[in-house]
């Protein structure tokens, strides 16, 4: 319920106005539709006669029509990649998914009464974790009268993921040296995908912050 | 303006509303939509190798965990095989084409006649290994004595320690690796060992004091070798020869299993020589024992090897084929061999194999279509069909 309050306090509009300044294309081009079932789809409609007439920003190389294709698994590789080694990354979230799903079998080994109710699809597991982590509120600094306040302020829904995905990957980061990455991710995303671990405590200490803040709420728009 | 709101918004509730809990519930059904399994398609409960014929190509065959310790405690199972085995809690094999072929040759061997050589070859990981472990595994359920090196590349590429030899002017010596040798011909055969009572044909007298009489069974010949690092490698020359000899007097039979045969035969070891050069495998003690055994000159055995492209070094692994692999000299010294091609999943062992995963839970999402995309990313190739579910 808290959420569809937070979308309302947040006109959608507000968040396309915001213009990316660094963008090689202009503000009127629109995203490639690079799937082949949703072009033809659009050719059945007009819509397709109001795009041809658009111009159109080049498909990005990571897009997929794959069946094992996932927008957001996608995204976390790009959150781990660091110094524009995808390749790298990818293998690292692959060993993790792995890692998680031996877990999870052994498991269901373990017990096999609950064998329906352990999801063991890693990506399942992922996108839970992910869901689980979200925050709805976050503190920002606003000065009033010479004094700072931290003023809770509804996150967007994007924001709320990328925050999600930076904690787990913030979380699975801090560990000792012998560990190493895909393993300790395995266990933070396995950990917030049962609702526990760091990076859901780290979220509702957030909310808590907030709720602690809610006084100075209204310096938001005052 | 307002046009470009519209078009991006799409995109930005895209992502949201594909995991918000309604749409993906959705698909989720359709993700686990499973298809059902028949164990039979994929399993079959013969055990026992030699039964194996033709109606149970491409199903898997469970090793029982005796055995699986017995024989591959030492080696000889790829090492993430043996993690699947461990998330799948059972060791199960393929019964695969050229295993088939190869037993059925094994089958119909006339044991007075000099020893046949079997050279398993193929692409990476298209289970030489394991076609090598099935035939294993029939060797100890028929009593064979089994000389098993699980990887020869181990001894040449990365030896635990090097020694120089102390009886051979300008050899290497690896006690270590010659000694857990020994122990892992003791677990593979101690039982068949104890059994057969096979006795030492002359004295080995390795030191002064130290000495192996003539009369003495095999099995304390090897527990010297054990307990003597040092004189590991001459232990291991010591053994083969008298098995031979017991073999040629048809006291046993033996099967010979060497995992990546050409690493015998690799232009350079990286073994370090006293003069920091790297030497040739000839100069490796271990080396002539093998080559020894591997000749045709007696009976009562059967020899198989493998050739693998990655026994080799870089600059060496153009192709899989034994003549590339095994050199000029090699080739020569395993003249005449019986070639066998081990050869990708064909559709029926894929189907067999996904089915076996789904049934392990190792493939967790089945989309529509989903095995087609793995026939078509994998090439049916078995090593590589296993990398790519690790995440799925």
């Amino acid at each position: 319920m808290l959420r569809s309050l937070c979308s309302r306090l947040e006109p959608q509009s507000l968040i396309c106005a915001v213009t990316r300044g660094m963008s090689a294309y202009s503000p009127h081009y629109i995203e490639a539709i690079f799937s082949k079932k949703k072009q033809l789809n659009l050719k059945e409609t007009d819509e397709y006669i109001k795009l041809s007439h658009l111009p159109i920003k080049a498909a990005k190389n990571d897009d997929s029509e794959s069946i094992f294709y996932n927008e957001l698994v996608n995204k976390m590789v790009n959150y781990i990649t660091k110094g524009g080694n995808k390749k790298l990354a990818r293998e690292l979230l692959t060993k993790s998914f792995e890692c998680m799903k031996r877990v999870q079998i052994e498991r269901m080994n373990l017990n096999p009464e609950s064998k329906d109710t352990i999801i063991a699809d890693p990506e399942q597991l992922l996108i839970k974790a992910i869901e689980n982590s979200r925050p709805l509120l976050q503190l920002t600094a606003i000065k009033r009268g010479g004094v700072k306040y931290q003023v809770p302020i509804p996150v967007t829904e994007k924001r709320s993921y990328f925050l999600a995905m930076k904690w787990l990957l913030e979380a699975a980061r801090e560990k000792e040296r012998k560990v190493h990455l895909p393993e300790k991710l395995a266990w933070e995303v396995l950990d917030a995908a049962y609702n526990q671990g760091r990076v859901v405590k780290r979220k509702n200490d957030l909310h808590r912050q907030c709720e602690s803040n809610r006084a100075y709420a209204h310096y938001r728009w005052s | 303006m307002l046009g470009r709101h519209s078009f991006k918004l799409p995109r930005l509730t895209n992502m949201c509303v594909a995991y918000s809990t309604a749409a993906a519930e959705a698909s989720v059904e359709q993700l686990y939509n499973r298809p059902k399994l028949t164990s039979t398609d994929y399993r079959t409960a013969e055990n026992n190798t030699k039964q194996h014929s033709a109606v149970h190509e491409g199903k898997f065959y469970t090793l029982s965990p005796e055995q699986k310790k017995q024989l591959f405690s030492g080696g000889g199972l790829p090492r993430q095989y043996e993690q699947q085995i461990k998330t799948f809690t059972e060791a199960c094999l393929m019964v695969r084409p050229t295993s088939l072929e190869l037993l059925n040759y094994i089958r119909n061997t006339d044991f007075t006649r000099p020893v046949v050589r079997y050279v398993l070859y193929g692409e990476n990981g298209v289970g030489k290994t394991l076609t090598m472990a099935h035939v294993l595994h029939y060797g100890l359920q028929n009593n064979f004595v089994l000389v098993h090196v699980p990887w020869v590349p181990n001894w040449m590429k990365r030896p635990k320690e090097t020694v120089n030899a102390t009886t051979q002017e300008g050899f290497i010596d690896l006690p270590f690796d010659a000694a857990a040798w020994l122990v892992h011909f003791k677990t593979q055969n101690a039982n068949l060992l104890t059994q057969l009572q096979l006795k030492t044909s002359k004295d080995y007298v390795w030191t002064k004091r130290e000495a192996t009489p003539a009369g003495s069974t095999l099995l304390e010949l090897v527990e010297h070798g054990i307990a003597r690092i040092k004189f590991a490698s001459e232990t291991i020359a010591a053994l083969l020869s008298e098995l031979k000899q017991h073999a040629n007097d048809d006291k046993c039979k033996i099967m010979v299993a060497i995992d990546g045969f050409n690493a015998f035969f690799h232009p350079e070891t990286r073994i370090l020589g006293d003069n920091k050069q790297r030497i040739t495998p000839d100069r490796v003690t271990l080396t002539q024992p093998f080559l020894d055994i591997t000749n045709y000159n007696w009976k009562n055995g059967v020899c198989v090897l493998t050739v693998d492209k990655i026994g080799m070094t870089e600059g060496y692994m153009d192709s899989y084929l034994p003549r590339y692999l095994l050199g000029k000299e090699g080739f020569e010294h395993l003249d005449p061999f019986v070639p066998l091609h081990v050869d990708n999943y064909s559709d029926k062992e894929f189907a067999s194999c996904i089915q076996y995963y789904l049934d392990r839970n190792w493939i967790q999402k089945t989309p529509e279509g989903f095995d087609e995309q793995l026939k078509y990313l994998s090439n049916k190739n078995p090593y590589t069909l296993m990398r790519l579910t690790r995440s799925l």
